[in-house]
C-alpha cells in the first residue's frame, strides 16, 4: 500500500471496526492518521457517523424498554419458564360413564332388535303405500281435484286476491331482508329485484 | 492529533448506551475462541442444574443471565421487528429457547454467541411472517403509539427538536430496511447488538472477511442514503 497516498475508505473501516473491538490498530495505518490531516478528518467523520447511528438506535429502543417493561419482562420470562420441564397436565375424558354405556346389559341385542324392526317398518310402508296408490288412485285423484276446484283464483273476487298477493308479497319483503340491524343500512342502499322488475 | 487520540472519538457509543451492556472494548469475551466468558461458564453451570434436575435452582440461576442479556436483546429485536409488543415477544421467547435447549449447550461457543443466534433466528421468521401478514394487511413502518412512547420519553423537551429526532430516526429505519438481508443482519448484529466481526461470523456462519465486506457495504450504503461523507 502507498501510504503517501490518503487511505481507502476500506482501511478507514477496518481502523474503525478494530478500534471498536478493542484490538490494535495496524501501526503504519495509525502513523498514517497522525501525519495526513485529510485521512485523519475522514476517519473522525465515518466514526462519528457509525457512532450516531448507534446511539439512535440504542436511544430508540431504551426509550421504548423502559425499566419497569424489562422488569416485566423478566416476570413473564420467569412464569413461562415455570412451564418448561414440567409435564403437561392431560384433562382425563370421562371414561367411566363410557365404559357404563359399552358395558351395559344387553347393550348388543338391542341395536339389532332395533335394526330388524326398522326394515320390517319401512318394507311395510313401501308395500301398503305402493298398494294404495294402484287400487284408489282414479278416486284420490278425482277427490283432490274436486276438493281444488272451489279453491282456484277464478272463484274468488278480485279484492281477496289482491291482498293475498300483497300479503305474499310482504312476506317475501320481511324473508329478504337482513336480520341483521348493522347490515339495514347496506340493505336500503342496496336496488332489489322486486324494485327492478316493477319499473 | 495521534491516532491514538483521534479514535478515542468515536467511543461514546459505550458511554451514550445504557450502560447495563458492556462496551466493546471492555467486553470479557470478544471472541468466539477466547478465554470463556461469565456468561458462559454460567450457562454451563445451568446445564448442569437441568442435567440433574435441579430446575428451580437452574431457573434462577437464568435470571441472571436474562438480567444480563435483555437489554441488548431488545435492542436488536426492536431494530428487527420495528413493533414493541412483537419485539418483547421474541425476546422472551428467545430466552424460553435458550432455557429448553440449555441441554444441548456447547461452551464451544460463547453463551452470547449461541443466545444472538437464536434471537436472530426467532426475528427474521417473525419478519418473514409479517411480510407474508402485509401481503394482505395493511402495515405500519412503526406503530403510532410506539413513536409515541419514545417521544414522551425523550430527553429533550423542545418540540422541534423531538420532531427532528423522529424523522431522523424513521430516516435511519428506512435506510437500514433498504439494505440487502445478510449486509442488514451484520450491521444490526454489529451495530446494535454490540459484537465484533468474529463473533458475528459466528452467529452468521459466514466468512469473517465476508462480514467486514458486508459491513463496510453497508456503512457505506447507509452513508450515501442518509447523506454521511464519504
Amino acid at each position: 500500500m502507498n501510504f503517501l497516498a490518503h487511505l481507502p475508505e476500506e482501511r478507514l473501516f477496518d481502523c474503525y471496526l478494530a478500534q471498536r473491538g478493542g484490538e490494535a490498530i495496524d501501526p503504519r495505518i495509525a502513523d498514517h492518521l497522525t501525519d495526513c490531516e485529510t485521512c485523519a478528518e475522514r476517519y473522525v467523520d465515518l466514526t462519528r457517523f457509525m457512532d450516531d447511528l448507534c446511539e439512535d438506535g440504542a436511544c430508540e429502543a431504551d426509550a421504548l424498554f423502559t425499566p419497569e417493561r424489562l422488569r416485566t419482562q423478566q416476570q413473564q420470562i420467569a412464569r413461562r419458564l415455570e412451564q418448561v420441564g414440567r409435564r403437561a397436565r392431560v384433562i382425563s375424558f370421562p371414561g367411566q360413564l363410557v365404559r357404563r354405556t359399552m358395558t351395559a346389559p344387553g347393550s348388543h341385542s338391542a341395536p339389532r332388535w332395533v335394526a330388524a324392526a326398522a326394515a320390517a317398518g319401512l318394507f311395510v310402508g313401501v308395500a301398503v303405500g305402493a298398494g294404495y296408490r294402484f287400487g284408489s288412485r282414479p278416486v284420490g285423484l278425482e277427490q283432490t281435484l274436486a276438493r281444488q276446484a272451489p279453491l282456484s283464483p277464478r272463484g274468488l273476487n278480485p279484492a281477496q286476491l289482491s291482498a293475498d298477493d300483497a300479503f305474499l308479497s310482504d312476506l317475501e319483503v320481511a324473508l329478504e331482508r337482513p336480520h341483521t340491524r348493522e347490515l339495514m343500512a347496506f340493505d336500503a342502499l342496496t336496488p332489489h329485484v322486486r324494485e327492478v322488475t316493477a319499473r | 492529533m495521534s491516532a491514538d487520540n483521534k479514535p478515542a472519538t468515536g467511543n461514546a457509543r459505550g458511554t451514550a448506551s445504557d450502560g447495563g451492556t458492556a462496551s466493546p472494548a471492555r467486553r470479557p469475551n470478544a471472541s468466539p475462541s477466547g478465554p470463556v466468558s461469565e456468561d458462559t461458564r454460567l450457562a454451563v453451570e445451568i446445564r448442569g442444574l437441568v442435567d440433574k434436575g435441579d430446575l428451580d435452582q437452574a431457573r434462577e440461576r437464568f435470571g441472571e443471565l436474562v438480567a444480563r442479556h435483555q437489554r441488548r436483546a431488545s435492542r436488536i429485536a426492536y431494530q428487527y421487528l420495528r413493533d414493541l409488543s412483537e419485539a418483547d415477544e421474541a425476546v422472551q421467547d428467545a430466552f424460553v429457547k435458550v432455557f429448553s435447549h440449555i441441554s444441548s449447550y456447547r461452551e464451544a461457543w460463547p453463551f452470547e454467541v449461541w443466545f444472538t443466534k437464536i434471537l436472530v433466528n426467532g426475528c427474521l421468521d417473525r419478519r418473514k411472517a409479517r411480510m407474508r401478514r402485509e401481503r394482505w394487511l395493511v402495515g405500519g413502518e412503526v406503530s403510532r403509539s410506539d413513536e409515541a412512547r419514545v417521544s414522551a420519553a425523550s430527553t429533550s423537551a423542545n418540540p422541534e427538536q423531538q420532531l427532528l429526532a423522529r424523522e431522523r430516526r424513521a430516516r435511519i429505519a428506512a435506510a437500514v430496511d433498504r439494505l440487502d438481508g445478510r449486509q442488514r443482519t451484520v450491521f444490526m448484529l454489529s451495530q446494535y447488538g454490540e459484537r465484533t466481526p468474529r463473533e458475528i461470523s459466528a452467529i452468521t456462519g459466514l466468512n469473517e472477511s465476508t462480514v467486514r465486506v458486508h459491513l463496510f457495504r453497508a456503512a457505506r450504503k447507509l452513508r450515501g442514503i442518509l447523506g454521511g461523507k464519504s
